[in-house]
């Protein structure tokens, strides 16, 4: 009885001691040979933030979330708060989604279709699977373009590192794009800082901070994680779904279709 | 003529940079239409065999880098250099005799000819007859809606880069995006159908090989109207030379629904480096903004063109600059 409680008391000691290591030990990540994280991968987010980054209530075109941004609430200015809400009330014919329009930065990354990850060490190249476009993040210390009107979709990326979390300045954006399918929106002052970072060698978590001084009253952050894809044979399938529109027009031809 | 999403302010300040770097005066004159393509009336012969240039740290031959083709656009594929029949405009029939131009894009058959069954011929010619007078739909060849070009087509439209990873192989075409899958995993099943097919490869010495399932088959091979159907089957080989200054793009094609016999189609390509000048088709790129004192460095812009939001789109939605 009393050897059995020692050892009862040995274990529940060793076990603390475990605990205590797992928690203080960098997490093991997957590194380039620099030593750098190695996000080379395909990604996906479980969030809902596509939907509509801010808190709401279940709806017919959205699940209920309570919001990934910190602070709950976008800080618009008045006249955007208003554009805002017409692009809400407007959100089932005027999201370019709908028209499988580039999503941009941050939206393709919380966007809930996977996306793959390159990467060597000057750069990161990012394949979406919606619309297969791809996006550069540079990570070999130069700097972005003097020329700052090229209006981009995805924004010019800049890359850094702060330890194991790769910081990324986001500038130069054209207006065409939304932050997700309730309106929320940006203007061409846009600018992005991303702060990826490993949470294990299966998920990264993924900030954005958005400032735009046309559009918001104060820089804020949104939150999500992405997943690894690990299902066997797993790859992306382009998703050129802005050809569907037209892919009526172009049967395969047949023998005994011509005319 | 498409030009791409990004305004093209940059690129005059990168090509007049290019020719500073290059120490050349020639290229501040503007080069005549149409003489961005380029214009080689004969294909470099490349043997495949060992690789003996650079190799990257997983072993691939580095071919990494922005390559484009030497001998002509999509507009004709077995007359390369003839424009397209029918042109009414200032394209019109080519004014040299058909033994002045590069060759047909078909190396097999000897005759240069697509071996269609009659009525695949039929098609393609209905295609090529309408195609100045696209009074159909259908006679709008996808690309200029700007779906991807797809395989082979992309090798004949725009430069394009190759980026190298473990286990992949990418070509960011200017139209579209390509993944050549190195790691041996299988083909999506086949009722996938895809703008630019699935891809599996692997190296052989200096040559990548690729095999090629899911076509869906919609993108014509030219502007001639040139297609095969959902069935192809494509063999690619890319037999590089060990400098690393070309490759030749070597796919042998395979659709008895369609041809009388498998072919070969065979599109030669050059690589573009510092050296060259940016020039709106076979080498957009820009000089990346270095540091003081850092070498220069070419680096590719976002390249999107979809219905509306590409080419068009920006002059559509944003107004002409």
């Amino acid at each position: 009885m009393h050897s059995t409680r020692k050892g009862r008391v040995l274990a529940v000691l060793m076990g603390g001691l475990l605990a205590a290591s797992l928690a203080t030990a960098a997490p093991k990540i997957p590194r380039l040979k620099s030593g750098k994280p190695d996000f080379s991968g395909i990604w996906e987010t479980t969030s809902a933030a596509e939907y509509d980054l801010e808190p709401h209530s279940g709806r017919v075109d959205a699940p209920p979330s309570a919001g990934a941004i910190d602070g709950k609430y976008i800080p618009y200015l008045p006249a955007a708060l208003e554009q805002k809400k017409k692009n809400f009330a407007a959100r089932g014919t005027d999201d370019p989604r709908l028209k499988c329009w580039t999503l941009g930065t941050p939206r393709g990354i919380y966007y809930r279709e996977p996306f793959q990850i390159f990467q060597r060490d000057r750069d990161l190249t990012l394949l979406f699977q919606f619309g297969h476009s791809v996006r550069t993040i540079h990570t070999n210390g130069t700097l972005h373009p003097e020329v700052t009107d090229n209006e981009f979709y995805l924004g010019d990326s800049r890359g850094h590192w702060e330890g194991d979390t790769l910081v990324v300045d986001v500038t130069d954006f054209n207006t065409e794009t939304w932050l997700d399918r309730a309106g929320n929106f940006h203007g061409p002052k846009l600018h992005v800082v991303e702060r990826w970072k490993f949470l294990d060698e299966n998920t990264i978590e993924y900030q954005a901070t958005l400032e735009d001084p046309d559009v918001f009253s104060r820089p804020w952050t949104l939150t999500v994680l992405l997943n690894r894809h690990r299902e066997k044979d797993f790859q992306l399938i382009e998703n050129y779904c802005f050809t569907l529109g037209y892919d009526k027009f172009y049967p395969v031809p047949q023998q005994g279709t011509t005319e | 003529m498409m030009t791409h999403s990004m305004n093209t302010n940059w690129l005059v300040k990168v090509a007049t940079a290019a020719a500073l770097l290059a120490g050349t005066q020639a290229h501040a004159q503007q080069p005549p239409t149409g003489a961005g393509i380029q214009r080689e009336k004969t294909v470099t012969q490349i043997e495949s065999g060992k690789w003996t240039g650079k190799r990257l740290a997983d072993g691939q031959p580095d071919v990494q880098g922005h390559w484009s083709n030497t001998i002509a656009n999509h507009n004709n594929w077995t007359d390369p250099q003839g424009g397209v029949p029918g042109d009414p405009g200032r394209n019109g029939p080519p004014k040299t005799p058909r033994s002045e131009r590069a060759p047909s894009r078909v190396s097999d058959p000897a005759d240069g000819e697509v071996p269609f069954q009659p009525w695949a011929r039929a098609v393609q010619q209905d295609f090529l007859k309408y195609f100045h007078n696209p009074i159909k739909e259908q006679y709008i060849e996808p690309l200029a809606r700007c779906a991807p070009a797809g395989v082979p087509k992309s090798f004949t439209w725009h430069g394009y880069e190759i980026r190298q990873f473990p286990g992949y192989v990418l070509f960011l075409f200017n139209s579209g995006t390509r993944v050549i899958h190195l790691d041996g995993k299988p083909h999506l099943p086949e009722n996938v159908k895809l703008w630019n097919a699935d891809s599996r490869g692997r190296w052989e010495g200096n040559t990548l090989v690729v095999d090629v399932t899911n076509n869906n088959a919609k993108a014509r091979l030219a502007r001639t109207g040139e297609f095969f159907s959902e069935n192809v089957h494509i063999e690619e080989r890319y037999i590089f030379n060990s400098d690393g200054t070309r490759y030749n793009y070597v796919a042998t094609i395979t659709d008895p629904t369609v041809f009388t016999r498998p072919w070969t189609a065979t599109i030669p390509a050059r690589r573009f480096s510092l050296q060259d000048e940016p020039d709106g088709w076979h080498y957009e790129v820009a000089l990346a903004n270095q540091p003081a004192g850092k070498e220069p460095l070419i680096e590719r812009y976002e390249r999107i063109c979809v219905e509306n939001n590409g080419p068009f789109g920006n002059i559509a939605v944003l107004g002409a600059k």
